[in-house]
């Protein structure tokens, strides 16, 4: 995308498509986007990254939670071209080389805290975030953390059990 | 369609000089792509949210100024803000959810103009004044009510953009601060009511001379309660000042919203968020059993 300054002319509008470029789980990206694709898109449609997912599209559910710069946000409700110059984690990306899930994904599968599964990559995106800022919340606090993401099987109790496990270690 | 980032306000500026026709300023985007999810973007989207000089917070002379790209995150956790604006940290931190807060602004929060948002009576309450960047190049320092005006609505024209806010430390400096919210669920909700208090209150004596107070979801825009304020000015803190507070809070919503199907539901939640309230700014056992809804 292009980046004004003030000295330059105001680039006048040529076409639909923007090339931007995403750093992704580390990786660099370049990308051509319509300036009005959201992130979850991109990351699912054309990085081929589908662990988040486009639940509600209005930032209710929180499975499409993914870190940017360290801070988890609704990647449903960022556009893909205000991503450019941000570092992305997705749940893809806290895994090993060779695939070995992360302690604290290795927690919710201890802790049962995954039965459908579909909220399970937004809310371990959204426990990392709080990890990251809080190595050891307490209870209220890892509910503060969560309270952005839905589960309709767990009730959220093995949830919650899993994020203090990973804080037990 | 086309999108632009704006590195800083000196280009931004430079670009809503130059262009013509429709622009959307996106910040963070947490109520705008809603409202653009049926690509009714406009020809320009301007991305905002790394603009320098929009994320400003700082204290000049006798006033706080925040930008208007500051996001609900940092107004939680910014020492200065919680320090000389703990009303606006503490409203901040009931936004949405922590994804929503890390992306949602200050600046959005106003252009919005919900009769929900959270921000609103608190910024009304400390009688914020709102620096517009008109697109004709003008910088206009406006009152709030001159910007919020209803629904949906604000002062700001097309490409017209808020920049930040201002707000006079001289009405807050030694004052006690409180919002209380009441929504459907306890977080990650939107407000069927909020109030905001900004009261002057003598510890040692055990008397409040002056409050402000402004309630949200009430009206289309934030509505100060002057007649509450008038009924528990200049009092000493007891219950007879609760049960006045809370009738005059019930008669307000009465009053504020005579015909509405949610009148009754209203009038009664108003008197729980006013203990609330009163519960947070004064070190005082309210009695909740005397709620004073016989008088109501």
């Amino acid at each position: 995308m292009d980046t004004l300054s003030a000295p330059h002319p105001i680039p006048v509008p040529d076409g639909t498509d923007t090339e931007i470029r995403l750093e992704v789980n580390g990786r660099k990206h370049v990308v051509n986007v319509e300036a009005g694709d959201r992130l979850s898109s991109v990351l699912r449609r054309q990085l081929r990254l589908t662990g988040a997912k486009e639940g509600c599209l209005e930032g209710e559910c929180g499975s499409c939670t993914v870190l940017v710069d360290d801070m988890p946000v609704n990647s449903c409700l960022m556009l893909a071209i205000q991503a450019e110059g941000r570092r992305i984690t997705t749940v893809e990306g806290l895994s090993g080389p060779d695939g070995e899930l992360s302690s604290l994904q290795q927690a919710f599968v201890d802790s049962g805290a995954i039965q459908c599964g579909y909220c399970t990559p937004g809310m371990v995106m959204a426990a990392q975030g709080l990890l990251l800022h809080n190595p050891n919340p307490d209870e209220p606090e890892i509910r503060y953390a969560l309270a952005g993401n839905l589960c309709r099987c767990t009730g959220f109790q093995t949830i919650v059990e899993a994020v203090k496990a990973e804080t037990a270690r | 369609m086309r999108a632009l980032r704006a590195p800083d306000l000196e280009a931004l500026i430079a670009l809503m000089r130059r262009s013509d026709g429709r622009i959307d300023y996106l910040a963070g985007g947490t109520d705008l792509i809603m409202a653009r999810q049926d690509n009714s973007w406009a020809d320009l989207i301007v991305d905002i949210s790394q603009t320098a000089g929009l994320d400003v917070i700082d204290i000049s002379g006798d006033m706080l100024r925040i930008g208007a790209g500051v996001t609900m995150t940092t107004l939680t956790t910014h020492p200065v803000i919680r320090r000389t604006a703990p009303m606006l940290a503490m409203a901040a931190r009931h936004v949405g959810s922590v994804q929503i807060r890390n992306r949602a602004t200050l600046g959005g929060n106003i252009a919005s103009a919900m009769p929900a948002a959270d921000l609103l009576p608190v910024l009304k309450c400390h009688a914020a004044r709102v620096e517009v960047q008109r697109r004709t190049g003008r910088l206009e320092i406006l009152e709030f009510d001159e910007v919020v005006l209803g629904r949906g609505q604000t002062c700001l024209g097309n490409g017209d953009l808020i920049v930040a806010v201002r707000l006079p430390l001289a009405l807050a400096s030694g004052r006690i601060s409180a919002f209380a919210k009441l929504g459907p669920r306890e977080v990650l909700t939107i407000s069927r009511l909020n109030v905001a208090a900004l009261a002057d209150y003598d510890p040692v004596k055990n008397r409040l001379s002056q409050i402000r107070i402004v309630a949200g979801a009430l009206g289309p825009a934030p509505l100060r309660l002057k007649t509450v304020e008038i009924v528990v000015g200049n009092r000493t803190v007891d219950q007879s000042l609760a049960d006045d507070f809370l009738f005059a809070l019930s008669q307000a919503v009465d009053r504020t919203i005579p015909g509405r199907a949610t009148r009754p539901y209203k009038r009664r939640a108003i008197l729980g968020l006013g203990l609330d309230l009163l519960r947070d700014l004064f070190v005082y056992e309210f009695d909740c059993t005397a709620l004073p809804e016989q008088r109501v």
